[in-house]
């Protein structure tokens, strides 16, 4: 658990209208990646991903949202803003990236990393997942991008 | 004239592909229907695909049950090669299972079952700020706690399967990832802290004194005899459910079915009677029959789905979506499963019926079944699952020459069943490989179970039948109905959860 970075890539590739994380994570391992950054597809793990919160300073999730922004933008928010829908209020068997996001502060064990969320408005067109690998590895590794 | 309005209460917390109709007169609910609204047909996509891709597609159903469906789909595959994994493999292989399903018991009850005895509905409860204190979402002490003790035994999986997520270490014949003895400790670590907190927390006693209660009387006077067993999260849950009355709804059919699960090792120091730690068989009340795989049948008179003349056996029935009309009688993406044309229940309270649990085939046989013994099942199942947990990981560490691996050289022509108990309950995979492809695949979830719609005689599924006669004394907050529904632990979610900016929840159609 030694890296600086982290992307976490949410969905299922098996279904069409939840498969843009995995898309960003094939587009991403296809590349050289920084030093001390691993991406990971972290498929329908929900809760279970929290193990990938320690240990890291930055973590970046990769996901399908809406609402957030026209349709096929892409957009980085904070947890904060992430969680500004309130959809988190419950626990969901499909294990929302709402609910992880907001159980970090209580769930996660040393030093809270710093958060984004690259989301990915529908339809997801190539173009889209290009530019959230972009933004996302941007986000994971600041100095990357200079 | 009737008047309907439509209400919303979190069934399934944030993704509201379940659906339930009830119809209700002077707030007592007369009939019901569950829907399910999302087709997903993993089945088809499927057909064709080399004979192994089950274990890679099929995990992938559930982000909760991934574990599970790869050991139906492994086992399924085992059939079909006719290969009887070595016993270091099974030790492997249910230590990874069972992970899984104490990991999700837990959360369940403390995350979204008892989650609810925060709802503002029990405000005059005298137990209810203490309920806000311990199960607040996100926020309550216990709810926080399960959070952090759930995601560290996860941990297990990790070592046993060599890597995480997507951990697809079993395969026909055995596992691929044999682990060191500093894993193997490792994992013994894990589930020594896991044990300790269990026993601390949600019992309020070792699971030895847990086991002594045998009896309806036996649970009366073990929640009397200490203030650690009324202030484990299994007492408080005991009286709270005691006082908003969840031990007088949610009967259903009376009628429970377990594939039985767990193979044990040839060599082992852990208890069984049989093949399987969980045994399988169907009960009428408590009285159990045999389990014949061949008994299955899957009903599609009231689901979107082409049908036979006559319910088919999953080697023959197929998932092809139909939903061109008949509005009025096809309601649901989810097909009837029956057994021996019954309805059936199934989770951990039909797993301990079938067992010959003297707990709860007491509370059974003096109330019948209920929404209190349902969830208590759930609660306490990671009872009889740590010890046996436990003595396979020093069975292995004591042993590592008890084999992780069957030579299958190819996968042959033929079919298989893959069926074991999931968290849920019972979990079919039926396989069928012709030239070395996936011909036919079928796969009956828990939640096909519990949740089916009618089947073609008229006869509500599981919960269906469980809400009848429930009251509903608040048709803005139905709090009643969403426990009946959560004490089968339903799962119809998974395949798609996008981050919303709105919320998105179940939907309850109150005819009033």
């Amino acid at each position: 658990m030694g890296c600086r970075a982290r992307i976490v890539c949410v969905g299922n590739r098996l279904v069409a209208g939840d498969n843009a994380g995995p898309r960003v994570h094939d587009h991403l391992v296809r590349r050289r990646l920084p030093a001390g950054l691993e991406v990971v597809d972290g498929g329908l793990a929900g809760l279970n991903l929290l193990r990938l919160a320690e240990g890291a300073r930055r973590l970046v999730f990769v996901d399908q949202v809406r609402g957030f922004a026209p349709p096929d933008a892409v957009v980085v928010l904070t947890r904060e803003a992430a969680l500004a829908g309130g959809g988190a209020a419950g626990f969901g068997h499909g294990g929302g990236l709402g609910y992880l996001l907001a159980a970090l502060p209580a769930a996660c064990e040393g030093p809270l990393p710093a958060v984004r969320v690259v989301g990915l408005e529908a339809p997801c067109t190539g173009a889209a997942v290009a530019r959230a690998a972009a933004l996302a590895l941007a986000a994971a590794v600041p100095q990357a991008r200079s | 004239m009737s008047r309907r309005k439509t209400l919303d209460i979190p069934l399934n917390r944030t993704e509201g592909d379940l659906e339930l109709r009830v119809e209700v007169h002077d707030n007592i609910v007369v009939d019901a229907w569950s829907r399910g609204t999302m087709y997903r047909g993993f089945e088809n996509m499927l057909l064709g695909r080399g004979a192994l891709d089950g274990l890679v597609v099929t995990p992938r159903i559930c982000g909760i049950c991934t574990t599970t469906h790869l050991m139906a789909a492994a086992k399924a595959l085992d059939a079909v090669a006719g290969v009887t994994p070595p016993d270091n493999a099974r030790r492997l292989r249910n230590l990874a299972l069972m992970t899984e399903h104490v990991q999700s018991d837990l959360r369940q009850a403390l995350l979204m079952f008892m989650a609810d005895f925060a709802n503002p509905a029990h405000k005059g409860l005298a137990l209810y700020d203490e309920a806000v204190a311990r199960y607040a979402p996100l926020r309550g002490t216990s709810a926080v706690e399960a959070i952090r003790q759930t995601k560290k035994i996860l941990e297990i999986i990790a070592v046993i399967g060599g890597q995480w997520p997507h951990a697809s270490f079993m395969i026909p014949g055995g596992v691929t990832h044999r682990p060191g003895a500093v894993e193997i400790l490792n994992c013994r670590m894990v589930l020594r802290r896991f044990r300790q907190w269990y026993e601390d927390q949600i019992l309020g006693c070792s699971i030895e004194r847990w086991r002594e209660v045998a009896s309806a009387a036996d649970l009366e006077a073990w929640l009397d005899a200490s203030e650690a067993h009324r202030d484990g999260d299994v007492g408080f849950f005991i009286r709270f459910a005691g006082a908003i009355g969840l031990d007088a709804v949610g009967a259903g059919h009376g009628t429970f079915l377990s594939f039985g699960s767990l193979d044990m090792p040839d060599a082992t120091a852990v208890p069984g009677r049989g093949a399987t730690l969980l045994p399988a068989g169907f009960a009428a009340g408590i009285e159990v029959q045999p389990f014949d795989g061949a008994a299955v049948a899957e009903h599609c008179g009231h689901s979107w789905f082409e049908g036979a003349a006559h319910p088919q056996h999953p080697f023959a029935s197929q998932t092809v979506p139909y939903a061109s009309g008949e509005e009025q009688d096809r309601y649901s993406w989810i097909k009837a499963p029956r057994y021996r044309e019954r309805p059936a229940e199934t989770g951990p309270l039909a797993e301990a019926v079938v067992a010959g649990d003297p707990l709860f085939r007491d509370l059974i046989a003096a109330a019948g079944p209920n929404a209190l013994a349902r969830q208590l099942a759930r609660l306490v199942r990671p009872a009889t699952l740590l010890p046996a947990m436990e003595t396979w990981l020093d069975e292995l560490a004591a042993d590592d020459n008890g084999g992780h691996y069957q030579s299958v050289a190819s996968m042959p022509d033929g079919e298989g069943a893959g069926l074991i108990e999931a968290a849920r309950g019972a979990l079919g995979h039926w396989v069928r490989i012709r030239d070395g492809r996936i011909a036919h695949y079928q796969i009956i979830t828990p939640t096909s179970w519990n949740a089916s719609p009618r089947d073609d005689a008229g006869v509500r599924g599981p919960w269906e039948e469980a809400l009848i006669g429930c009251e509903v004394r608040d048709a803005g907050n139905p709090v009643e109905l969403g426990y009946v529904v959560r004490s089968f632990d339903p799962c119809l979610v998974c395949s798609v959860h996008t981050l919303e900016g709105g919320r998105s929840r179940g939907r309850v159609r109150l005819g009033v």
